[in-house]
């Protein structure tokens, strides 16, 4: 027998051609690894982290900062909190724009724009998603990470088959045990996703947040979408923005948070904290199942040939625009529905309010792109 | 840079020509059309998605290794041969009862785990030699615990695909069990009814008991089947008392099953069987591999939206239809649940969507017999020593069409079948 037979020959050349694109790829997953550059603004007084909320979190993937736009007169604290889901850019890059762009001159704005920070070191395996994309702001080129809907699979891994959720026992499929959104009000010996909404209650608890946002966005053929999710405690609130919003052309859907769906940001930050809470979704193609091509330009320009096909076949609702769904409309709506909202809660509490500067209208935010927003 | 429909002829026709001209693995055969499908949309030879791709069945992997050195123990330490023969020595008296009774056994990890490839590796596994002593065909046995594999992973308490679903549209994973085994639970008796009359005549005891290897419990007793039991016993306590057992993870439960194997029956090396058995389940763990590649790739390419969107183009009247023969095309149970399984239970809305989760999912979950990667069709082959695994979905295509039918009826009937229970 030959001592290098052919098959052996074979075999050694596929291990080689394995281990090298291996080392390829490694590297290229170790590009997500470097943080993004968010660039806070005037308005920005002070830059603390979630561990310092919860210090189990220090030196984790988990950790994240959490910016301070303080205005230094009296009024409501209000919770802004981006990248529940990397996957979602919309949200995120909303958080990053208050950061960059606005002052606070009264009352207080709390901005955590990376809430789930594990999940912007990784992509979602078979989803075909871009590691990044790329804005041109005021002043450069920004490129920011497209990250995972959930927390990086290294940090609890195995998933288990099925997750349960901390305290109700409510079961879902495995993979959501490190779905930040799912994990509320989390658990301080629990998983590192539980850890995270864990700090996250903290923080709303010590910081006596009285209004808190989640930025969201959802596939086009959600039913909720383009809409305003609330706590029983904040319908009043929610229907004034939405009228708002309404005569502005801005059509919102309200949509009440359901009792026994345990672990949501909108139910549980409004059971287990004094905070009313707000969940807002946009329409994003490149998280839909129906999506066609995958890649940055789908995550920034949102449009998809499937998806205008899907809404013609009139077979189920989609809430696409047959011209895109571009991520500047997507943030404006975010930035036009916080502000609705808290316009309403002015209305009701003029003793207390909180009055922001430096936000573009929705229609310069469309005209001048999200990059504007940006340093 | 070609458009989806040419991007999916050439991944297909490049999966064809591996795997029959070129005669190359099934796994390298997915590798190599995932390749050719980014190369022909113009995404030249992307390494990342690949690799990543690679990774999307990891877990499945995993399972799949560490149950095939847990079978290769309990092979070596006697229990899998005690079991058939006591199995045949208990119940030959009453065919239809036994294979009932075999039916809902092959069933059953599938059932706590919403796992399919578990109950071909752990029970399907142990009744395959008796089944193949009874006198049916190695491929018909190998149709018989594939299938059966399916309803495992489908029936009640827990039924991942149901899960996938209900994370897509935000809803609990709370009502499913009746719906889940009026699903199933009738679709298994008849399957089981169908063999045994196709198959098992008069069962002659002697002679069936001489085609499998003798039972050694009188040398060892009960503590033959500790790996088993504690196997059995790990997954139940992990899902009826979670508040205090931790889910340690199902390849750990089946390494911790296999390394108890080792003290607990006849003697044997460890090692060389343990290679054995991971030396059977690479072809198996080559397909995942490739399989997550290929859909990784679908995806980037769109050919995945085309389909998805295909399917709901599809007139009202063959709505139906295009879901009963493209859900099970996506070749994965869990892909099917994701990419169909959530838009379809829209495109339903106002029947019961319990009931049409619950249907869906019993569509999506055939899904893991079919082509390309034919998961549970080459599971079984390997266990039954088939060397084609095609044989097997042929063999299995009459109950698929049952199934099918059944999930199309729950669709069309979601609201009456909702009143049944």
């Amino acid at each position: 027998m030959p001592l290098f037979p052919i098959h052996r020959i074979r075999a050694l050349l596929l291990l080689a051609a394995a281990a090298a694109a291996c080392l390829y790829a490694g590297k290229e997953f170790r590009k997500m690894n470097a943080p993004d550059t968010i660039l806070p603004g005037q308005g920005v007084s002070r830059i603390r982290a979630l561990k310092d909320y919860f210090p189990n979190l220090e030196g984790t993937r988990s950790d994240s900062a959490v910016y301070f736009l303080e205005s230094g007169r009296p009024g409501p604290t209000v919770l802004v909190l981006g990248g529940t889901h990397p996957n979602e850019p919309a949200g995120f890059l909303a958080a990053v724009a208050l950061v960059e762009s606005l002052r606070v001159k009264a009352g207080r704005l709390i901005v955590v724009p990376q809430a789930c920070q594990s999940g912007f070191t990784c992509t979602d395996p078979l989803e075909g998603y871009p590691q990044s994309y790329s804005l041109r702001s005021r002043s450069r080129l920004r490129t920011f990470r497209f990250g995972s809907r959930a927390a990086n699979p290294v940090e609890d891994w195995p998933d288990p088959i099925i997750y349960r959720h901390f305290p109700s026992g409510q079961q879902l499929s495995g993979n959501e045990t490190r779905n930040l959104n799912r994990a509320y009000p989390g658990k301080s010996d629990g998983t590192t996703t539980e850890k995270t909404a864990f700090a996250i209650m903290k923080l709303i608890r010590d910081e006596k947040v009285n209004l808190a946002f989640d930025l969201h966005e959802a596939a086009p053929e959600i039913p909720i979408i383009n809409a305003i999710v609330t706590h029983e405690k904040g319908r009043e609130l929610a229907a004034g923005a939405l009228l708002g919003l309404e005569l502005e052309n801005l059509p919102y859907a309200l949509e009440l948070s359901p009792p026994n769906f345990h672990g949501l940001s909108h139910r549980e930050w409004g059971d287990g904290t004094p905070a009313i809470p707000f969940l807002l979704e946009t329409t994003n193609p490149v998280q839909g199942r129906l999506r066609g091509r995958t890649g940055a330009s789908l995550a920034v320009d949102g449009q998809d040939r499937q998806y205008r096909l899907a809404q013609e076949s009139g077979r189920m609702r989609i809430t696409y625009d047959a011209g895109g769904e571009p991520l500047a409309r997507r943030v404006g709506r975010h930035l036009r529905a916080i502000q609705a909202v808290l316009e309403t809660y002015n209305e009701l509490h003029p003793e207390g309010r909180v009055e922001l500067e430096g936000i573009p209208s929705y229609e310069e935010i469309i005209r001048n792109g999200v990059g504007s927003l940006l340093q | 840079m070609a458009n989806e429909p040419v991007v999916l002829a050439v991944m297909l026709a490049v999966f064809t020509a591996a795997v029959f001209v070129w005669k190359l693995p099934s796994g390298l055969a997915l590798v190599l059309s995932a390749a050719a499908g980014a190369l022909t949309a113009g995404e030249g030879l992307p390494v990342r998605h690949l690799v990543e791709g690679s990774f999307g069945y990891l877990d499945a992997v995993l399972i799949i290794a560490t149950a095939m050195v847990l079978m290769k123990v309990v092979e070596a330490g006697g229990a899998l041969g005690t079991i058939s023969y006591g199995l045949m020595k208990w119940l030959y008296r009453w065919p239809s009862l036994l294979m009932i009774f075999v039916a809902f056994f092959v069933m059953f990890p599938g059932m706590l785990t919403g796992l399919s490839s578990a109950c071909i590796l752990t029970t399907g596994a142990l009744v395959a030699p008796a089944l193949q002593a009874l006198g049916i065909p190695a491929a018909s046995v190998g149709s018989l615990i594939a299938f059966l594999a399916v309803l495992g992973m489908v029936a009640p308490p827990i039924n991942i695909p149901v899960m996938i679903i209900g994370g897509g549209v935000d809803m609990p994973y709370v009502g499913f069990d009746k719906p889940l085994l009026l699903a199933t639970f009738p679709i298994a008796i008849l399957t089981a009814l169908y063999y045994r009359y196709r198959y098992v005549r008069t069962i002659v005891l002697e002679q069936v008991l001489s085609k499998l290897p003798p039972s050694l419990y009188v040398r060892h007793g009960m503590k033959l089947f500790l790996p088993l039991g504690l196997v059995v016993a790990l997954m139940l306590s992990i899902r009826l008392f979670p508040q205090w057992v931790p889910d340690i993870g199902i390849p750990l439960i089946f390494m911790l099953g296999a390394v108890a194997g080792i003290f607990t029956g006849e003697r044997f090396r460890f090692w060389p069987v343990a290679r054995q058995g991971i030396r059977e389940a690479l072809p198996v763990m080559g397909i995942l591999v490739g399989v997550g590649m290929f859909v990784q790739i679908m995806t980037l390419t769109g050919v995945r939206g085309f389909l998805a969107v295909g399917a709901l183009q599809l007139p009202p009247a063959l709505l139906c239809l295009g879901i009963a023969l493209l859900m099970p095309a996506f070749g994965s149970a869990y892909a099917a649940s994701s990419v169909l399984g959530v838009p379809l239970v829209y495109v339903f809305l106002g029947k019961n969507e319990i009931v049409i989760a619950s249907a869906l999912s019993l569509i999506a979950g055939i899904g893991d017999l079919m082509p390309p990667p034919m998961l549970l069709c080459s599971f079984a082959a390997q266990i039954v020593g088939e060397k084609n695994p095609w044989r097997i979905l042929k063999e299995c295509l009459p109950m698929i069409l049952v199934s099918l039918l059944v999930g199309i009826a729950m669709i069309l009937l979601a609201d009456k079948v909702a009143r049944l229970y």
